[in-house]
């Protein structure tokens, strides 16, 4: 039997058996290298989850001179820092997006495209000391006072904006934050964009829709995955964010309900004090603990946009 | 083509897709109430024409058109022509079925609610007529607020013709409505066009000539950008009066 023959060309099989077992060897390497991170980051954290237990991530204690260390006020810092990154970051990429790829003819929108994208290539210390000479100085002297203004005698709000004008605070990482995620919230919106079949946009306008109505009834729930997509993106890159929120923060440990008031978040406090702890000691593992919480938020963002994403989808 | 009144009359109508010269020098008039099949090879400017129609093409900057399209008396390619207003008045329907992602109902109600702020009551009276026109309603009624995107191909077409009646239009502009669709379907979009014909004028573009000669009263041959002859649809199929006509009717080219 010819189909069966022995020997007939053994390269044939060796060779894709070689390149399927390099392949499951590079898929396989992604997943071990995820399970020691995060093994590594628990493991080495093991003391200070065992001496704070709960509290390390409820209080916001921290005073290395009594050995006490907490996740908290980072945690605030991080959660409330990035949301006001991406708040700020969506509406923007949104209007990017959509001007460049709806309403600018293409030979202005590709040199804005590119511009954009090289915006994403700014390295992050740039970025800090641009926002540590530039924006801060911005902040105080006219934002700052300005949102005073506006909303010092609301109440409850006016808790937001209280405190002093000094520039930087978690606004200001906030808002360099959102600078920084921009392309690439940008870029994914851009291409959700692009995906839009230009017979159904076609078709809206065929029954006499305006611009505004085909963007907000066609257009929008078409790239909403791309969008949700791109937040997510965004979102994961301003939490892990260092180097230019460690600048603009202010670097105090303590939360408060004050946008103006410096504080810190997990990648910031990480970076300042790791050169400062000991190898073994409490601070150290407390450090470790606050990466692996870190962590831990990243993944619960990921998850959680992607059940909203599950669910949007689900109902239309 | 007498005792026939115009609908759309094109006069030395010419279009450029920025320095390509799509089409020349197009003259003929589109009658009230019939349907006209334009035909001819791709690439002919059939379709460039229809999109004149409705003004599609000023989605696109690069495009641009000379001479006068007169409906009602007034000339489309005016640059004051309110685009949005000409455009419920003549209607479009799309080689592929195109429907939104909502509801079937909300797929219907997106167009009525463009132009006017009815009671829900109407709204649903509208969305019933719209669908009986295009024999849907028996099909759907009863899923009204599921999403369209769980119909049929065929059915997904009667809705969007559906979608363009609940306007109500004058004209519908069909750019090769079957183009994506199984023959069962094809034959229900075709019985339709007879039926719809008593109250629109209907362009059809089609590269099926069995479907032009079935469903067309007037059929006009574009060739090359050029408009090459118009007729009605027996003449023109049984007695071409040009040779590229018979040739392309014939099958040697296209």
């Amino acid at each position: 039997m010819l189909l069966k023959q022995a020997g007939y060309r053994k390269d044939k099989k060796i060779i894709p058996y070689l390149f399927t077992s390099l392949m499951w060897c590079g898929g396989a390497l992604i997943f071990l290298i995820f399970l020691g991170l995060i093994f590594e980051l628990f493991w080495q954290g093991k003391q200070a989850f065992s001496v704070f237990g709960f509290h390390f991530i409820t209080s916001t204690d921290w005073n290395p001179g009594e050995q006490q260390f907490s996740a908290g006020a980072a945690l605030v810092g991080t959660l409330v820092s990035s949301c006001i990154g991406v708040v700020l970051a969506l509406p923007l990429s949104f209007g990017c997006a959509y001007c460049l790829n709806e309403l600018m003819p293409q030979r202005f929108s590709k040199y804005i495209t590119a511009s954009i994208q090289l915006l994403a290539a700014i390295p992050s210390i740039i970025l800090g000391m641009w926002g540590f000479f530039i924006l801060v100085p911005l902040m105080s002297q006219y934002v700052q006072p300005f949102l005073k203004n506006i909303f010092g005698n609301v109440p409850y709000i006016e808790l937001l904006f209280s405190g002093g004008t000094y520039g930087i605070g978690i606004l200001t990482a906030g808002l360099i934050l959102a600078i920084m995620i921009t392309p690439f919230i940008t870029a994914i919106m851009q291409e959700s964009f692009a995906n839009t079949p230009v017979m159904l946009k076609e078709s809206a306008y065929s029954l006499g829709a305006t611009r505004w109505e085909v963007m907000h009834q066609v257009i929008v729930p078409w790239v909403q995955k791309g969008v949700v997509g791109g937040v997510v993106l965004g979102w994961g890159r301003a939490l892990g964010e260092t180097m230019a929120v460690t600048f603009v923060i202010g670097n105090a440990h303590h939360a408060s309900w004050s946008l103006f008031m410096p504080s810190n978040t997990i990648a910031s406090l990480i970076a300042l004090e790791f050169s400062e702890s000991a190898a073994g000691s409490l601070k150290m593992s407390s450090l470790m603990a606050l990466g692996a919480v870190l962590m831990v938020i990243s993944f619960v963002v990921l998850f959680c946009s992607q059940l909203l994403l599950k669910q949007v989808l689900k109902s239309r | 083509m007498t005792d026939n009144q115009v609908a759309i009359s094109i006069q030395k109508v010419d279009f450029y897709y920025g320095a390509y010269h799509a089409l020349r020098n197009i003259n003929f008039d589109i009658n009230a109430k019939k349907v006209t099949a334009m035909i001819g090879p791709s690439g002919c400017g059939k379709s460039t024409l229809l999109r004149m129609l409705n003004r599609m093409y000023d989605l696109y900057p690069n495009q641009y058109a000379k001479g006068n399209i007169l409906f009602d008396d007034v000339n489309i390619l005016d640059k004051d022509i309110d685009l949005n207003i000409l455009r419920s008045r003549i209607g479009m329907v799309f080689q592929k079925p195109t429907p939104f992602s909502m509801s079937i109902y909300e797929n219907i109600a997106f167009g009525i609610k463009l132009y006017e702020r009815p009671s829900s009551a109407r709204i649903q009276e509208k969305i019933e007529t719209a669908l009986r026109q295009v024999a849907l309603w028996d099909e759907v009624k009863d899923r009204l607020h599921r999403s369209a995107l769980g119909l049929s191909g065929g059915q997904q077409q009667r809705l969007c013709i559906a979608r363009a009646l609940a306007v109500e239009p004058e004209v519908l502009l069909l750019d090769e409505p079957t183009s994506a669709l199984d023959p069962i379907s094809t034959a229900k979009i075709e019985e339709l066009l007879d039926i719809l014909k008593e109250k629109y004028t209907i362009v059809l573009v089609t590269h099926n000539l069995q479907q032009a000669a079935r469903c067309a009263d007037n059929v006009a041959f574009f060739y090359s950008g050029g408009l090459i002859e118009v007729n009605d649809a027996a003449t023109l199929f049984t007695k071409p009066a040009q040779a590229k006509t018979h040739d392309y009717i014939t099958g040697r080219f296209g």
